[in-house]
């Protein structure tokens, strides 16, 4: 594989994230400007590239999609991208939430060598610590799927995923306090008769109605949870967490 | 100091000199009481998001210097077209402040900050006022006032505005910011991410091009004006559309979000650079009073402590009250409208009013309103609404309403005009429009005094039981009816829960004292001139003349005597009187040798009667409340809808009881 340049990797990422991101208009010119901050205008311009080079071909009616040599690529990146992240939080304890801009810098130094090792010594994980999921060698990449926020337990924690836009109302109001896609919520308790779900978010707690909490779609992150509750559900992906990396996380989420 | 509170002006008519300050700030920061220090007037402050609704404004002095404050609803954001927002957007807008202090939660900065950002996008000149930071202190968050004032350019003051603690110090900094000067290039700071910032650019150069000569709409900058637009506000979109049109990118639509998103990251490291916490205690009150386990015996246990509160202490005080006006100011009363009326019909009727109208006022006024307000004002201020809103919400829901209503449907059991004033912690009409109807359809004191009065004593304990289980059950399914019928849609619940807090008592009384004072405005005089209407068409002996138009529904339909009939049109003026006026209309009609009311209906009447006088709008003082909070039209639906359930329920009971052979 030809090294690439480092912004036509962050486009086949973004493309690849974006036409796998489901129910929301694929990888357009307009989500792929806001995906990576850039003008629509230089996202054409790249894209003409990257069809010059056999990377994406036209996508049909839903922007443009990558080639299999894209996909492959693609693939590749994400799951450099994630294993990074993960790497980041686990040994270096960058904050989960910070850890994607580190993650971006990180991704386009690994070599297939050391990202094999790094997915050893991380024990093959499935998911980034948002909770996506990590493409294997060969590019194979199954999404767990999202579950409604309002089927949590409480003591879970969970990464919102998607909110679904029925209700654009809602959606910005949830967003004008901080519930947007990829923030990490904890339900703290849950009213009894299919009532309304304590949910914590930063440092704010909300009530928020079953209707409400059943448009939040979330998704567990690994290994995440609370001090002192909940031990039946000690990773609910079923492969043993190292000690080190729970107890030093949950200094900072307590 | 004049402290008229009114709605705010717009920025035209303003007189010049005078100095516009709006306060904004999210729910429960202290943004109220950073107002009533400001001016004094007596907001209701409450430890519950909702409680201003409205925009209000009071003109007053600080200094020299005249000053209109302005208070906004509290809101998260300014963005989007929920209600709350909305409101609190057009207010701002259109108020056009010289200065906006936000008022903002030491214990929650990051989420606070977001609004601050807000503001100062719109380009307002904005002083901070860092408030609670008592509570921060106690929870071990410490924050740079001056790390914060330097990062976000603006000047910082520390408060703690229930104390009255800082609040010099704002109006100072507040005089300073406008002494300074013009505050040019405010909201100028590029925060955004590349892409945002580009269509900024790129919308502004549109302004400026298409509207060069003429003031953007609402005076805001052009930076302000192209960044409301990539943020979907309507108005002013609306308003640069007449203007010119707008050349807007349909891939824009993905940049509310993508704002909200940078915004929140920009106050979170805004918050991150000038804390310092250790470890924060979990509150664990939290848990056990939201909890299921054991939080549902600790609703049960405030819901028993208010009712018993309000009957014990209630009538205990209701009882006291009453005796010592009839012992020392009645005499009086009675020998001074006796010199100047005269002992005839006209001084009787008179009395009606100022002896046994005041004394109604006071003996429900204090003990159970009074009584009511403070246990109100306590469970508000420390926070354990919103737990028990929490916990209750489900059932309520049932009725198209929020947990939030549980606390007013408990307090109408005591007496409906409070409970119809409490529901205005409501969100939207809809629910307070429910709850209203609710609240009228559940027995207060007064009613449960004939229930007991009359129908446990004459007719028996389970005739009693009888009455209250039929009263539940038109309650309930008057819920679930209106909840159908009712347009509009039952909206999401979203509430934010705070920590628990100490209330303070200045505040409670503040806000005892502000609800109390809108009763009796409101009641009082209602109740004075409802006793004086009833007194003249008694004294006068006008009340019988009725009797043959109110024939076929008292005496065929529900199969009462006529005085009951009477007593059920003259009780809507005083419910709590309605066993007396009976007696008494009875002993007029069927002669001294009544003694008590078995004499003259058997327990079917009884029945009957409790029925109705329960189910009916309740009384002058409740619609006289409904009419302001709910407007009239609305009010005439409750009002009428009740005599309807009323006659119907009353009269289904007198025929089957009749037909049972009771």
């Amino acid at each position: 594989m030809s090294k690439r340049s480092e912004s036509v990797e962050e486009y086949l990422e973004a493309i690849y994230k974006l036409s796998r991101s489901d129910g929301e208009g694929g990888a357009t010119v307009s989500r792929l400007a806001a995906a990576l901050q850039v003008s629509p205008p230089s996202v054409s311009e790249m894209l003409g590239r990257l069809r010059a080079a056999g990377l994406v071909e036209e996508g049909g009616g839903r922007g443009v999609a990558l080639t299999a040599q894209g996909e492959r690529e693609g693939a590749s990146l994400v799951r450099r991208h994630r294993l990074s992240e993960r790497f980041l939080t686990e040994f270096l304890d960058v904050p989960w939430d910070e850890v994607h801009a580190e993650a971006c810098r990180f991704e386009h130094a690994i070599s297939p060598e050391v990202e094999a090792r790094l997915a050893a010594q991380l024990g093959y994980p499935r998911t980034c610590p948002h909770g996506h999921a990590i493409p294997d060698e060969d590019g194979a990449c199954v999404e767990e799927p999202l579950r409604s926020l309002a089927e949590l337990e409480p003591g879970e924690q969970a990464t919102i995923g998607r909110i679904s836009d029925e209700q654009p109302e809602l959606l910005r109001y949830l967003a004008s306090l901080g519930l947007l896609p990829d923030t990490s919520v904890t339900v703290e308790s849950v009213a009894p008769f299919g009532g309304p779900l304590l949910v914590r978010v930063a440092d704010a707690q909300y009530a928020l109605g079953r209707e409400v909490a059943g448009k939040v779609l979330v998704r567990e992150r690994p290994g995440e949870r609370r001090a002192g509750r909940g031990n039946a559900a000690h990773a609910r992906d079923g492969r043993p967490k190292r000690a080190r990396s729970r107890g030093r996380r949950q200094d900072r989420h307590a | 100091m004049t402290t008229a509170v009114t709605t705010p002006r717009a920025a035209a008519d303003r007189e010049a000199g005078t100095l516009a300050v709006c306060l904004a700030g999210n729910p429960n920061v202290g943004k109220s009481s950073l107002f009533n220090c400001l001016t004094g007037a007596a907001c209701d402050t409450a430890h519950c998001a909702g409680v201003t609704t409205t925009a209000s404004s009071v003109c007053t002095r600080w200094r020299r210097h005249a000053v209109e404050v302005i208070d906004l609803p509290g809101t998260y954001a300014l963005e989007g077209h929920a209600g709350d927002q909305r409101v609190g957007r057009a207010a701002l807008l259109e108020a056009r402040p010289d200065v906006v202090v936000a008022v903002v939660d030491a214990t929650n900065l990051a989420r606070n900050l977001y609004l601050v950002l807000q503001l100062l996008d719109l380009g307002y000149r904005v002083v901070v006022a860092l408030n609670l930071v008592d509570e921060a202190r106690r929870r071990n968050i410490d924050i740079d006032a001056a790390v914060l004032a330097r990062d976000l350019g603006v000047p910082v003051v520390r408060t703690v505005a229930s104390k009255g603690e800082g609040v010099e110090g704002v109006m100072r900094t507040v005089l300073a910011v406008v002494e300074a000067g013009d505050g040019a290039g405010r909201g100028r700071r590029r925060r955004y991410g590349p892409l945002v910032e580009e269509r900024i650019d790129e919308l502004e150069g549109q302004l400026e091009e298409r509207v060069a000569s003429r003031e953007l709409p609402f005076g805001l900058s052009s930076r302000a004006a192209a960044l409301a637009v990539l943020e979907g506000d309507p108005e002013t979109t609306a308003a640069l559309s007449e203007l010119g049109e707008l050349h807007i990118d349909p891939g824009d639509e993905a940049l509310p979000l993508l704002i909200a998103r940078q915004r929140h990251d920009v106050a979170r490291r805004l918050a991150e650079a000038c804390t310092a916490s250790a470890d924060v205690a979990p509150d664990t009150w939290w848990r056990i009073t939201t909890t299921p386990r054991t939080g549902l015996p600790i609703l049960g246990g405030v819901v028993a402590g208010v009712f018993t509160v309000l009957f014990v202490v209630g009538g205990f005080l209701s009882g006291i009250l009453t005796n010592a006006w009839e012992a020392t100011v009645s005499p009086l009363l009675t020998d001074l409208v006796t010199a100047i009326f005269g002992g005839g019909a006209l001084g009787r009727t008179v009395l009606w009013g100022v002896d046994g109208g005041v004394i109604a006022t006071l003996a429900i006024g204090i003990p159970y309103i009074l009584t009511f307000y403070v246990l109100l004002a306590l469970l508000e201020d420390s926070g354990y609404l919103n737990a028990a809103a929490f916990l209750t919400d489900r059932v309520m829901h049932r009725f198209g309403l929020h947990g939030r209503a549980v606390i007013p449907l408990i307090a109408a059991l005591g007496c409906n005009v409070p409970a119809i004033i409490g529901t205005r912690t409501l969100n939207s009409m809809r629910e307070r429009l429910i709850a209203s109807t609710l609240i009228t359809l559940t027995p207060c004191s007064a009613r449960t005094a004939i229930i007991i009065g009359a129908v446990a004593l004459y007719a028996g304990w389970q005739w009693a039981i009888l009455v209250y289980a039929v009263l539940i059950a038109v309650g309930v399914l008057a819920g679930l009816g209106l909840n159908r019928l009712l347009p509009g849609e039952k909206q999401g619940l979203v509430m934010e829960m705070f920590p628990f807090r100490r209330p303070v008592l200045r505040q409670v009384g503040v806000k005892t004292w502000r609800r109390f004072r809108d009763f009796i405005w409101d009641a009082a005089p209602i109740i004075v001139i409802g006793s004086m209407v009833l007194g003249t068409l008694y004294e006068t002996g006008w009340i019988w003349e009725l009797t043959e138009p109110l024939s076929p529904v008292v005496e065929t339909w529900l199969m009462l005597p006529a005085v009951a009939g009477l007593t059920l049109v003259f009780g809507v003026l005083r419910k709590e009187l309605a066993l007396q006026l009976l007696l008494t209309f009875a002993v007029v009609a069927y002669g001294s040798s009544v003694q008590d009311i078995s004499s003259f209906m058997d327990t079917s009447q009884i029945v009957t009667f409790a029925l109705v006088t329960s189910l009916y709008v309740p009384c002058v003082a409740t619609i006289a409340v409904l009419g302001r909070e709910l407007g009239w039209r609305r009010t005439a639906y409750v009002s009428l809808g009740t005599v309807a359930i009323a006659l119907l329920i009353g009269g289904a009971a007198a025929h089957l009881l009749q037909a049972l052979g009771y």
